[in-house]
């Protein structure tokens, strides 16, 4: 019965792996902005799995509310791509 | 594509370390005598906070003055923050100039005004009973923070300043929540106990409800400071940049 | 099988830990920079919080069910650590402040030197210097 919370556990911390590597490649500032939401999700699922409930609700709120929201208003204010 | 290559060699080389070390790895199954301790001891035992949640117990009472500090370093955050956008009085009447017109069709209006109503019930109950279910101070005022965004980007930021909560105001609801912290936490000193001491002092119970002493209070006080500080923060990075710009005398 | 899937969450931790320190380090944008921060801190945390999970079943979160001595003996056999769960709310908080300050100190950065690229800022500082105008 515990194979089955630690295999979600460990496709989460894959998706983890993959949309983070996908964020930090990413070259269109708001296409990186989206991967790292996605990564924050994956976390959540993670926090939610290791049996800690107060930490799914904060981080939820900071990670996929707050961060994404101070993310675009910098991006409005300053450019969108970014020049390597 | 020399992306999508990339993660494929990244995963195949992830997968091929797990399989390597994966015999030499024993999952752990006990816990650490100190955690044990704070199970025992948050509700029933001879040290106890009465509260049967044993996160916020840890938080506020058995390692308060930890969360004091942070709570200093969040606030010392969001002076530093105001400073870096500080205007003056001409130049803060200036920036409250604009129409309250809201830009988005009419359905997306409709649903903000009840999901920001919900926003405020739902987060006032999760810091509120902090004690006895997940949830406390910061988890409320992170889920607030987000109401004052949606005005924002439905309404202008304008709609929230003529309706009241302007930069000021949210400044001195957030000093009342400091304000409150830190009389708590100071009140033990009159009975001879210590700073930021629970037990003997403050009243376990009301109405059969478990109250976890000073747990409560602090909580109700968290909220209010965090929601408050991040309702100051949005309402300063609402301006728009062409205001900004004749402000600071931007040449380009 | 258990010890299988536990190695390869560590390892899919450990990388992404790796992969956002390159980030920070060889990516010469501002804002790309703040993102691998925000992903090096969480990552962070969760492998704290995975110091404290036990691999039994049946699992329970360290929240006492009913307030009666009888629930207390099996509460202490099957609750996860809450200690590091207390000292990761504090951290999750910390660098959520830390973060909005060094967005603020982006957007100022803007308006200065017009750009976001760290090696345009430090060719246009030393001009700045030598002119005598920063």
């Amino acid at each position: 019965m515990i194979e089955i919370h630690l295999t979600i556990l460990a496709i989460a911390a894959l998706i983890g792996l993959i949309a983070s590597y996908l964020a930090i490649t990413e070259k269109d500032l708001l296409k990186a902005v989206g991967y790292s939401a996605i990564q924050a999700i994956a976390y959540a699922i993670i926090f939610y799995l290791l049996m800690a409930p107060d930490i799914v609700l904060a981080y939820v709120a900071i990670a996929v509310g707050i961060y994404s929201a101070l993310l675009i208003f910098i991006i409005g204010k300053t450019e969108r791509y970014e020049v390597v | 594509m020399k992306r999508l290559i990339g993660l494929l060699i990244l995963l195949i080389t992830v997968l091929g370390v797990a399989f390597y070390i994966a015999q030499n790895i024993t999952p752990p199954k006990d816990l650490h005598p100190l955690g044990e301790y704070y199970l025992e001891n948050s509700y029933f035992g001879e040290h106890s906070a009465k509260s049967p949640e044993v996160v916020t117990s840890i938080l506020w009472d058995y390692r308060g003055v930890d969360t004091l500090f942070e709570t200093a370093v969040f606030f010392l955050a969001i002076i530093g923050s105001l400073t870096l956008f500080r205007l003056n009085k001409e130049q803060a009447e200036e920036a409250r100039q604009g129409q309250p017109k809201p830009q988005l069709p009419e359905p997306v209006v409709v649903v903000t005004k009840l999901t920001v109503a919900m926003i405020l019930a739902v987060s006032a109950s999760i810091a509120l009973h902090g004690q006895l279910t997940p949830g406390g101070g910061f988890q409320g005022g992170s889920a607030l923070a987000v109401a004052p965004l949606l005005v924002i980007a439905a309404y202008t930021k304008y709609a929230l300043e003529k309706n009241g909560l302007d930069k000021t105001r949210a400044i001195i609801i957030r000093s009342i929540g400091l304000l409150g912290i830190a009389l708590t936490a100071l009140t033990p000193l009159l009975a001879n106990g210590y700073i930021m001491q629970n037990q003997p002092i403050f009243p376990g119970e009301a109405l059969g409800v478990p109250l976890g002493g000073s747990l409560v209070l602090y909580n109700l006080f968290e909220y209010l400071a965090v929601g408050a500080g991040f309702t100051a923060v949005f309402l300063l990075l609402s301006i728009p940049e062409k205001k900004f710009k004749k402000f600071l005398g931007v040449r380009r | 099988m258990i010890a299988l899937l536990w190695s390869i969450t560590i390892v899919s931790l450990l990388a992404t830990l790796i992969i956002s320190v390159c980030g920070i380090v060889a990516k010469p944008n501002l804002v790309k920079k703040l993102i691998a921060l925000t992903i090096f801190s969480d990552t962070a945390n969760v492998l704290v919080v995975l110091l404290g999970y036990r691999v039994i079943y049946p699992v329970k979160p360290p929240i006492l069910p009913q307030l009666s001595k009888t629930a207390l003996g099996e509460f202490v056999k099957t609750a996860v650590d809450p200690l590091p769960q207390a000292l990761v709310i504090t951290a999750v908080v910390i660098g959520m402040a830390v973060n909005i300050l060094i967005a603020f100190a982006i957007i100022q950065i803007y308006r200065i030197y017009g750009t976001l690229d760290v090696r345009e800022v430090g060719k246009t500082l030393p001009e700045l210097l030598r002119r005598g105008e920063a």
